[in-house]
């Protein structure tokens, strides 16, 4: 059955009133791009900051989203999913030019309220597959991350 | 074992005949962000009026940075694309201007309910001396109740805490459709009333409270007071209301001449009403058609409104129903702006004089 659901996508899109889920393709590609912003613009600001608190936020978003990119990959490939390398889309480009455009303390003001936002979006996507995934090995990989992206999101409250 | 696919689109079909027999307009949605849209609405030939060029230049970016039509998405995937304030960053960052919050303004998010969507971002004039009693303004985002957030709405909630010397309280709430309507509306009357008691704490004076939004917000900002007169709370100072959300009715002159509108169009009218919803019978409910409200003993209210937006008409004739209610009511339409335009003062000059036309009328009303 589960190979049938992966060759149909396309089916399961076309199906007017069922739920309209990402495709396991789209959601690996979404939560990589989501990932690799994570990534890039963390270590830009990891090359300017001197606040400290911010300077551990950072090494632990690298950290984690490295570590979310390599679980969603290993679950894809358990799904016969392809996962291309990621790339970031063009507002996450637009967002990562924006911060290579400040300096200092107004880099570390661009880049925390971008991470609030974008920590914001990452949750509504792993929380929306770990729901309604079609491909079991992904959606596990989304049910574990959803904590992850919250406690983010605790943290980020504080800054 | 996943569902079966003829299992999983049979249901999906007699859940779609169902709402077929029993709401034929708006068939509203399970409360899942994968929730299918509703059909589009008949097209509509009438072509929008033509922005001003710095206008043009925020949507354009908007659009180069790959926005898909909203109405023709689920919730999920709604809320992921590319905002007016991404655009009018983007033309901020082209032209060399930072796009980094103005760091004359601190803020901090403080829980006022359970949901981790109730809570507020509490912004502060970073000058304020700690012992200064502040004027307050309680702030509602805009996104149709479904979409956007306390991070895409910071324009206009920094800047008012800084030219008007104010703390501005910026309103999260549970969102559309894993929460329906009128969860907003309650979130958004217990966060005024949350606002009213700590914000001495906070070096604001509960005396000198205004009530704001933009769009869904504005809608927000008059149901809110008209739910403080109901319940004997604090009345504010003052209204200030966005292109509210504020007429039911579909055949309004805007939702004609603007249907093909950016960012806004009468489709996405339809789309947030079919995820926020419960029932038909919702969309006729005061607190969301406010031209039917009580609208007696509310406070004097400044609406504004773009002339390139289909919400224009809801802002004229909430304008006209507060004023029949024996308020005080200034409406102003800002010419060659779209929905969206207000608190893009830096790159759009009708929103600049929009921005300076509030301040004024805001700062008039704490300061007598």
């Amino acid at each position: 059955m589960k190979m049938i659901m992966l060759a149909v996508p396309a089916l399961l899109i076309a199906a007017p009133a069922t739920a309209q889920v990402m495709a396991p393709t789209e959601y690996v590609t979404t939560a990589g791009a989501s990932d690799l912003y994570e990534i890039t613009s963390s270590q830009l600001v990891l090359q300017s900051t001197t606040d400290p608190k911010i300077r551990q936020f950072a090494q632990m978003m690298v950290a984690h989203h490295t570590k979310s990119t390599a679980d969603v990959k290993a679950a894809a490939a358990k799904s016969r999913v392809d996962a291309p390398p990621p790339a970031l889309n063009p507002l996450q480009t637009e967002l990562v030019t924006e911060l290579q455009s400040e300096n200092g303390p107004a880099r570390d003001a661009a880049y925390i309220a971008q991470q609030k936002s974008s920590h914001q979006q990452a949750l509504n996507v792993q929380k929306a597959y770990a729901t309604d995934g079609s491909a079991a090995p992904l959606k596990a990989a989304a049910k574990k991350i959803v904590p992850v992206v919250q406690s983010h999101i605790a943290m980020l409250m504080k800054m | 074992m996943p569902r079966l696919i003829g299992v999983a689109s049979a249901r999906g079909l007699f859940v779609s005949v169902m709402l077929a027999s029993t709401a034929p307009a708006v068939a509203q949605s399970p409360q899942s962000v994968n929730a299918p849209p509703p059909s589009p609405p008949a097209a509509v030939a009438t072509q929008p009026a033509k922005p001003a060029p710095d206008m043009q230049a925020v949507l354009d970016a908007m659009m180069a940075l790959n926005a898909k039509p909203i109405e023709t998405l689920t919730p999920l995937k709604a809320r992921l694309q590319p905002t007016a304030a991404d655009g009018a960053h983007a033309v901020m960052r082209r032209q060399g201007t930072s796009t980094a919050p103005d760091p004359a303004v601190t803020s901090r998010d403080i829980p006022y309910g359970s949901d981790p969507m109730q809570f507020a971002r509490v912004y502060r004039p970073a000058a304020a001396r700690p012992d200064a009693k502040l004027p307050v303004m309680v702030y509602y985002h805009g996104g149709g109740w479904v979409i956007a957030d306390v991070n895409v709405y910071d324009a206009t909630p920094r800047l008012m805490a800084k030219q008007l010397n104010a703390i501005v309280v910026s309103v999260e709430y549970r969102h559309a459709p894993e929460a329906k309507f009128p969860a907003q509306h309650e979130d958004a009357a217990n966060a005024y009333r949350w606002t009213l008691d700590k914000v001495a704490s906070w070096g604001g004076d509960p005396s000198k409270v205004v009530l704001a939004g933009e769009s869904a917000g504005g809608n927000l900002a008059v149901a809110t007071a008209i739910y403080a007169r109901d319940n004997r709370l604090t009345m504010p100072l003052h209204i200030l209301s966005v292109y509210p959300i504020a007429n039911s009715d579909m055949n309004l002159p805007s939702k004609r001449d603007s249907a093909n509108a950016k960012p806004l169009n009468t489709a996405m009218l339809k789309w947030f009403g079919h995820y926020y919803s419960k029932s038909m019978a919702d969309v006729q409910d005061p607190r969301l058609n406010l031209v039917r409200a009580n609208l007696r003993g509310l406070p004097p209210t400044t609406i504004v409104n773009a002339q390139i937006d289909p919400l224009r008409s809801d802002g004229e004739t909430l304008a006209a129903a507060m004023r029949t209610a024996g308020n005080q009511v200034e409406q102003r339409t800002f010419p060659g702006v779209t929905h969206e335009f207000f608190g893009l003062g830096k790159v759009v000059r009708g929103a600049y004089d929009a921005e300076n036309y509030v301040i004024g009328r805001v700062s008039a009303a704490l300061t007598k």
